[in-house]
């Protein structure tokens, strides 16, 4: 089992009812209630967090890209990336850019280039749609969203795999010089993941790259219908997909009981899945971001996340988070592995409105009483 | 499709290997009607009253309801080319035109690239331009809040509130207005709505226009009817009153009214 470590880089010093009259946390949160100073501080605080993964011997640490939200702090994973590049020796998994947001791809290519050249090869490159949300953000049409990332994935890795200079005329991306300086250490190009809630297009399209596949944010039973799904459309591909290949993501909090865990966690993940998670439906998934079919089963179902009225104890139930003490995470995430065949373990540590210490305390006991019974696995 | 009048055909047509679904009506001259993005019933109640005078033809846009998808859409400009050769393959060749909101922007957008093809415009809460009065985002709406705040009188606002909450009961209307809403967003998503550089163009139109909006509009409000107006000043303006966004099926006889005097 490999270990990466992930942290959304909350606002926490919203007061949590500035977060009860909006109907989203996203979009059209007034930046106004972004206080500077205190950013400065948390940036500092979490940049600390960040590296205690490196320093508990996590394979990797995670960081990824959101948008014109309290939800995180983190707009540009490139640039957290090149943070803690130099204060690591650790893996830097940036999970990922969002690629068709951007309309230049070429600034991925290069930006993740020069990190993976600076780092000595220890870049994972995530690509991701960026959710429906971000849409809004940057005035991208959502119904273009597939064929855009598409597009920006294929010319991205054309651009670190091609000898250069050569044209790209795309639908999207239009460029009469592709010859990106500098070129990518690792050879032919940092490993790619497919972070996703769990579409049928994406697991299909990261089994036929033979990408590493990352589920986020789902219950248990989706996570096995969706590993198992990754693992026959291997199959289809010709090849038998590895453990390490598919990923985990989940919210974890360890504490030295299971009620003191409850206790801390409980409001954290409220804080998280309620307040910092939501938005108006159609904004989550707006026109086209899904397919008409795939629209239709997410605006049929009630509730869920985003509605900001889900019931915390509910999702923790239904396997959206790991918390207890060192002998329950251990046991259930033991339980999980063998019965789910993942080979990478992404651990949210840092999440809604975590503490400094209680981080730092649940990261101790996850480092020293459970991480090394997985590591067998 | 229920109409109190003449009966309504329906049937697809191909135009270029790209099936249209077209509905069409009545007698007389060719009226060719634009549909806005939220229409999914088929036949507006005005178009029953028009179908007496005109020969109304009413297409589900490229892409929208049960017409296939155009690859070659990716604004509002390439569907004024798509409807060209609709135009073409139908032997219409200088129809009225009466476009709503998404529609009243094509159908601008049609004069303008084609003003000899055009024998009237009628523009009825037309997007396509920007007026700087504040307006919802219809991306971030709901079904049933697009409803509430797309009709005025309030026997219209309940129906089509009960309508939109029942829609993901029946799967073959919600794919279309699925299908509506991608297709609306993927040629009006950014610039919200409007081309920028459509008023400076509008110049181009030779055709008579007359703009017509509804007093309560929520969606588009009125400032915008002034907003085409000012940008056509040769045109005529009719603020129908106690009606919102759907002037054609909330004040049908009002609304064929004046589209007939004007076409006459």
């Amino acid at each position: 089992m490999k270990f990466f470590g992930f942290h959304l880089m909350p606002y926490q010093d919203l007061p949590a009812g500035h977060l009860d009259g909006t109907a989203s946390s996203w979009v059209t949160l007034s930046n106004a209630l972004f206080d500077p100073e205190k950013g400065h501080r948390l940036y500092r605080r979490y940049i600390e967090e960040l590296i205690a993964f490196d320093r508990a011997g996590f394979d990797g640490i995670c960081v990824n890209e959101h948008h014109q939200t309290a939800y995180g702090l983190m707009p540009s994973p490139d640039v957290m990336a090149a943070v803690l590049v130099p204060q690591t020796t650790c893996r830097i998994a940036i999970l990922g850019n969002a690629l068709p947001l951007r309309d230049h791809p070429l600034r991925v290519a290069e930006e993740v280039a020069m990190l993976d050249v600076i780092s000595g090869g220890r870049i994972i490159s995530g690509f991701v749609r960026g959710i429906g949300a971000e849409y809004h953000t940057f005035g991208v049409d959502p119904a273009s969203s597939r064929e855009r990332f598409h597009e920006a994935h294929d010319l991205i890795v054309a651009a670190w795999t091609r000898p250069g200079p050569f044209e790209w005329y795309g639908k999207h991306y239009k460029f009469r010089y592709v010859n990106p300086w500098p070129r990518p250490l690792q050879q032919p190009h940092p490993p790619i993941w497919s972070p996703s809630q769990g579409s049928g297009e994406t697991i299909d399209w990261a089994a036929k790259h033979r990408y590493t596949y990352l589920q986020t944010y789902s219950e248990l039973a989706s996570v096995r219908r969706v590993f198992d799904e990754f693992r026959a459309a291997a199959q289809r591909y010709g090849y038998t997909a590895a453990p390490e290949q598919i990923g985990w993501s989940i919210p974890v909090f360890v504490a030295d009981t299971d009620e003191r865990a409850e206790e801390v966690a409980l409001p954290a993940l409220d804080r998280l899945f309620n307040k910092l998670m939501r938005m108006p439906r159609d904004v989550f998934f707006p026109a086209g971001y899904l397919t008409p079919a795939s629209s239709a089963r997410v605006m049929a179902a009630k509730g869920g996340l985003g509605s900001g009225n889900a019931d915390v104890r509910d999702l923790v139930n239904r396997g959206y988070a790991v918390i207890g003490s060192p002998d329950t995470v251990r046991q259930r995430l033991e339980a999980h592995a063998k019965e789910l065949g993942f080979g990478c373990f992404c651990g949210v540590f840092q999440f809604g409105s975590l503490g400094h210490e209680d981080f730092l305390a649940s990261l101790h006991l996850f480092t020293q009483k459970v991480m090394p019974a997985l590591r067998a696995l | 499709m229920t109409t109190t009048g003449m009966a309504v055909s329906a049937e697809h047509v191909d135009v270029r290997g790209r099936r249209v679904w077209l509905a069409r009506s009545g007698h007389g001259e060719p009226l060719v009607y634009l549909h806005g993005p939220g229409e999914l019933d088929g036949w507006a109640p005005a178009l029953t009253l028009l179908a007496r005078d005109f020969t109304v033809y009413r297409p589900d846009h490229p892409g929208f309801g049960r017409s296939d998808d155009d690859p070659s859409v990716d604004s509002v400009l390439d569907m004024a080319f798509s409807y060209l050769d609709l135009l073409d393959r139908l032997g219409l060749d200088r129809p009225a035109l009466v476009g709503h909101s998404l529609g009243g922007w094509l159908a601008a957008q049609i004069a303008v690239l084609a003003p000899g093809r055009v024998r009237g415009l009628v523009l009825a809460g037309a997007a396509g331009l920007r007026a700087g009065v504040p307006a919802p985002d219809i991306f971030t709406l709901n079904p049933v809040q697009d409803a509430e705040l797309a009709n005025h009188r309030h026997g219209a606002r309940a129906a089509a509130v009960a309508a939109a909450e029942r829609i993901t009961e029946d799967q073959e209307l919600f794919q279309r207005y699925l299908r509506n809403r991608m297709a609306t967003a993927h040629v009006g998503w950014n610039p919200y709505l409007h081309d920028p550089k459509l008023a400076g163009r509008l110049h181009r139109i030779t055709a008579g226009v007359l703009i017509i909006w509804g007093a309560e509009d929520r969606l588009l409000p009125v400032g915008y009817a002034h907003r085409w107006a000012e940008a056509l000043p040769a045109a005529r303006l009719e603020i129908i009153e106690d009606a919102g966004h759907r002037p054609q099926a909330e004040r049908p006889e009002a609304f064929a009214a004046l589209v007939r005097e004007f076409l006459a």
